[in-house]
């Protein structure tokens, strides 16, 4: 075993195991913040994966998608509105959990079989691409144009709608229903006593 | 159509306003680079206070005739006379005077209405203490004349802006005997009198 | 292009020499060009923490700092050496954990992007295929180590500030992506050293800031948003939140966040000068300028000032827009948070897609002057 591929054997078991650790970490703990903040781990530890298959230019743009864009928004999204509540602990909470665990397990089974049967083709020795880019970009104009298009039309409709809705010009009415006294948009306004100057009295002489 | 060009073009404009402006700023800040550092280096260097400057109040006890005037004039209050009047002299005889710097404004007033003249302005200003309660000086401590910054071996003294001579802008190493520049009051005065010397004689013959 | 002093392969020579095998040879050569890039950048920090210092004080008409070394030029160690003995505090019911992370994830990405930053035809760490990408990419990552630091420290002002830097870096990543996109199709590649060859044909006619002229502006306009410098400071606007995310810093903590704002100031200044300025190349080109004296270019004394050269170059215009951006600080005031967003997305965005379509367009019609 050379030094290179040593390198690239510790490489993959630390990014497995990184990638691994931390998706257990999204799921099981229970501040939310932390699970956001894992969930970028995972996907710095995949990039890393993409760098060892020799897809730099995929590596880079996990990090600018994924990390620095998905992620930095689930963030936004959990800081501003960040309510701390206790959650009253549900009745029977394990028979959730134990469906959602034997769904992801016969999921995990699924794609172990198929992982396994399926026969790879391998090649015996790694194929040098030289300039990745050039490559992905000479196949996204070629053979992979449709979904690529596709692919952007969908981001285009994604735009469009986030900024239909960022646009509302105009606000729905609050609900008159005055009798809500918990209603959150009404400012409590101390209600003013006309200030009128007391009657004089008369000056008596 | 137009109107979205006219649009355009307008925003384009201000635009090239904004990043005129900004030039011009930056001339202007690149302009203030070479100009004389005004820092005087404080510990090492010191500005010699101007005639009028109005530092910490210096007082003579002896001159003193506790009339509570420079009391009345404060704006307030702030002088503390402690006297009582002594019978046999039929005079107020004062025990303590003291006036308290962490709270004077140093306008002058009390140096200004003083009958006796036993209240004056220092250029003292380095009254700086580890508790405010220094900084009330008691009739000893008033009496005190402040060290001279141009007599400080440690000082390199530095002259005001006024104080330089025409066209020099640089307090550093000045000649020996450098005066600033217009008269001084006592070439005034001189002056003064020469003219009155001069004008007498016409003033003799009209009459 | 010639190819200059390979250091590398003259290295790993002269141990093979020495009796090594050659892989030790080649792992020994390994981390050296690391260590000399960091040694370089901290350095650098050293020197524009100095710079400001001394420019500020110009600017203002005071001295700055004397007395630390000859002109004070000892004074950033000074500092760094106080921050470095100062007490570590971990606010009261902040989050250890996330408070202590964050600053490193603010620091490491800048650091890694120094990977691609080229002083010389073959003096770089890696000539990466996606060079100015993963610039991008990695800038990209700071913003979570802000969110991070401004979340943990349990203090509205901390996170009012990361909210602000997280969204003025992605608000401004746009535009500054898309203006060294058009660099990128000028050249036909996104590796540093293949932008900078591009350049180097004409000499300082062949510079990109003649074909980028808006880009430019652009770039230049982002960058200092990205880097958090004056017009655009407003995650740490100490007249409103006090330092924004740094507030509950202390010690070396502080230091690192210092620390991470300069260096990245220094490598936005290293890209604009390979981006824009033709990088290490000198105003006229060296090649011509040994052909006036009559000396071929591959004899190995000019091929050692030429790395000389190449070096200062690129130094000296790196540190010609540090001093922009210091002048810059004090000439212009700080923008209020709508303007920025304003700035960012409704100016910035659209100019410079205009830009990339015009520059597009302009590379069919003109290959030759447009990098056909």
């Amino acid at each position: 075993m050379t030094l290179a591929e040593g390198t690239q054997l510790v490489s993959f078991g630390v990014l497995t195991l990184t990638t691994i650790v931390a998706a257990l970490g999204v799921v099981l703990l229970e501040n939310i913040v932390y699970s956001a903040f894992l969930l970028g781990g995972v996907f710095i530890s995949i990039a890393g994966m993409y760098l060892l298959l020799n897809a730099d230019f995929v590596a880079a743009a996990q990090i600018l998608v994924y990390v620095g864009a998905v992620n930095v928004l689930i963030l936004f999204a959990i800081m501003l509105v960040n309510k701390r509540e206790p959650l009253a602990p549900l009745k029977n909470a394990w028979v959730r959990q134990g469906l959602t665990a034997l769904v992801c397990l016969g999921l995990f089974a699924l794609l172990g079989t198929v992982a396994i049967t399926t026969s790879w083709n391998v090649l015996p020795e790694a194929p040098v691409v030289g300039d990745t880019a050039l490559r992905l970009g000479e196949h996204f104009f070629s053979d992979f144009l449709l979904p690529f298009e596709l692919a952007s039309v969908l981001l285009l409709i994604a735009m469009i709608g986030a900024i239909v809705l960022a646009r509302r010009e105009f606000i729905p009415d609050a609900r008159t229903g005055d009798g809500d006294p918990n209603l959150i948009f009404r400012l409590p306004e101390r209600p003013r006593d006309p200030v009128a100057p007391e009657p004089l009295e008369p000056i008596s002489k | 159509m137009l109107k979205f060009l006219k649009q355009v073009g307008d925003y384009a404009k201000e635009s090239f306003q904004a990043a005129k402006y900004i030039g011009q700023g930056l001339s202007v800040t690149f302009d203030h680079m070479r100009r004389r550092p005004v820092t005087v280096q404080y510990p090492y260097e010191k500005i010699i206070p101007s005639e009028r400057y109005r530092g910490r109040i210096h007082f003579e006890f002896d001159k003193c005739i506790a009339c509570e005037v420079c009391v009345r004039v404060c704006p307030i209050n702030l002088p503390v006379v402690d006297w009582e009047f002594n019978k046999a002299q039929k005079k107020k005889q004062l025990n303590h005077y003291s006036i308290d710097f962490g709270v004077c404004i140093f306008c002058g007033n009390c140096v200004e209405y003083c009958p006796t003249n036993c209240l004056s302005m220092t250029e003292e200003y380095e009254l700086s203490a580890y508790d405010r309660h220094e900084l009330n000086y008691d009739n000893v401590a008033l009496g005190r004349l402040p060290e001279k910054v141009t007599l400080d071996p440690m000082v390199t003294p530095l002259r005001e802006f006024a104080y330089l001579p025409k066209g020099v802008m640089e307090p550093h190493d000045l000649p020996k005997g450098a005066q600033r520049a217009g008269k001084r009051p006592e070439d005034i005065l001189e002056d003064l009198k020469q003219d009155k010397a001069a004008a007498a004689p016409v003033s003799d013959d009209k009459a | 292009m010639e190819s200059g002093i390979d250091l590398q392969s003259s290295a790993i020579q002269l141990l093979v020499d020495l009796g090594l095998p050659s892989a030790l040879a080649k792992v020994l050569w390994l981390p050296l060009p690391m260590a000399l890039m960091l040694v370089v950048a901290t350095v650098g920090v050293l020197i524009a923490v100095w710079l400001e210092r001394k420019i500020s004080a110009a600017v203002q008409q005071r001295y700055g700092p004397e007395y630390a070394g000859p002109l004070g030029v000892l004074q950033p160690v000074a500092d760094g050496l106080k921050l470095l003995f100062k007490e570590d505090i971990v606010p009261d019911r902040a989050d250890p954990w996330l408070f202590t992370i964050g600053p490193a994830i603010v620091v490491i990405p800048v650091f890694l992007s120094y990977l691609i930053v080229p002083f010389g035809q073959n003096l770089v760490v890696t000539d990466l295929g996606i060079g100015a990408f993963l610039w991008i990419s990695l800038s990209s990552v700071t913003p979570i180590g802000l969110l991070m630091s401004g979340y943990s420290s349990n203090n509205k002002y901390a996170l009012i500030g990361g909210l602000r830097a997280a969204a003025q870096s992605i608000s401004y990543e746009i535009p500054l992506a898309l203006s060294v996109l058009a660099i990128v199709m000028m050249s036909n590649s996104l590796s540093t050293i293949d932008i900078v060859n591009q350049q180097a044909d004409h000499g300082i006619l062949g510079w990109n800031i003649w074909r980028q002229p808006v880009g430019f502006i652009i770039f230049w306009i982002s960058a200092l948003a990205e880097t958090e410098r004056l017009p655009f400071d407003l995650p740490e606007a100490e007249e409103e939140l006090v330092a924004g995310y740094q507030t509950e810093y202390t010690g070396m903590k502080f230091a690192l966040f210092y620390l991470g704002s300069y260096v990245n100031l220094i490598l936005s200044a290293l890209l604009f000068s390979v981006f824009y300025l033709g990088g290490w190349s000198f105003p006229i080109p060296v090649n011509t300028l040994a052909a006036w004296i009559g000396v071929s270019p591959d004899v190995a004394w000019v091929q050692v000032i030429t790395a000389a050269i190449g070096i200062t170059m690129v130094l000296v215009k790196t540190y010609a827009l540090v001093f922009l951006a210091i002048l810059l600080r004090w000439t212009t005031p700080r923008v209020r948070i709508d303007q920025l967003l304003n700035l960012g997305w409704k100016f910035l965005l659209p100019v410079s897609l205009a830009n990339l379509l015009i520059t597009a367009g302009l590379k069919l019609a003109f290959p030759v002057a447009f990098g056909g």
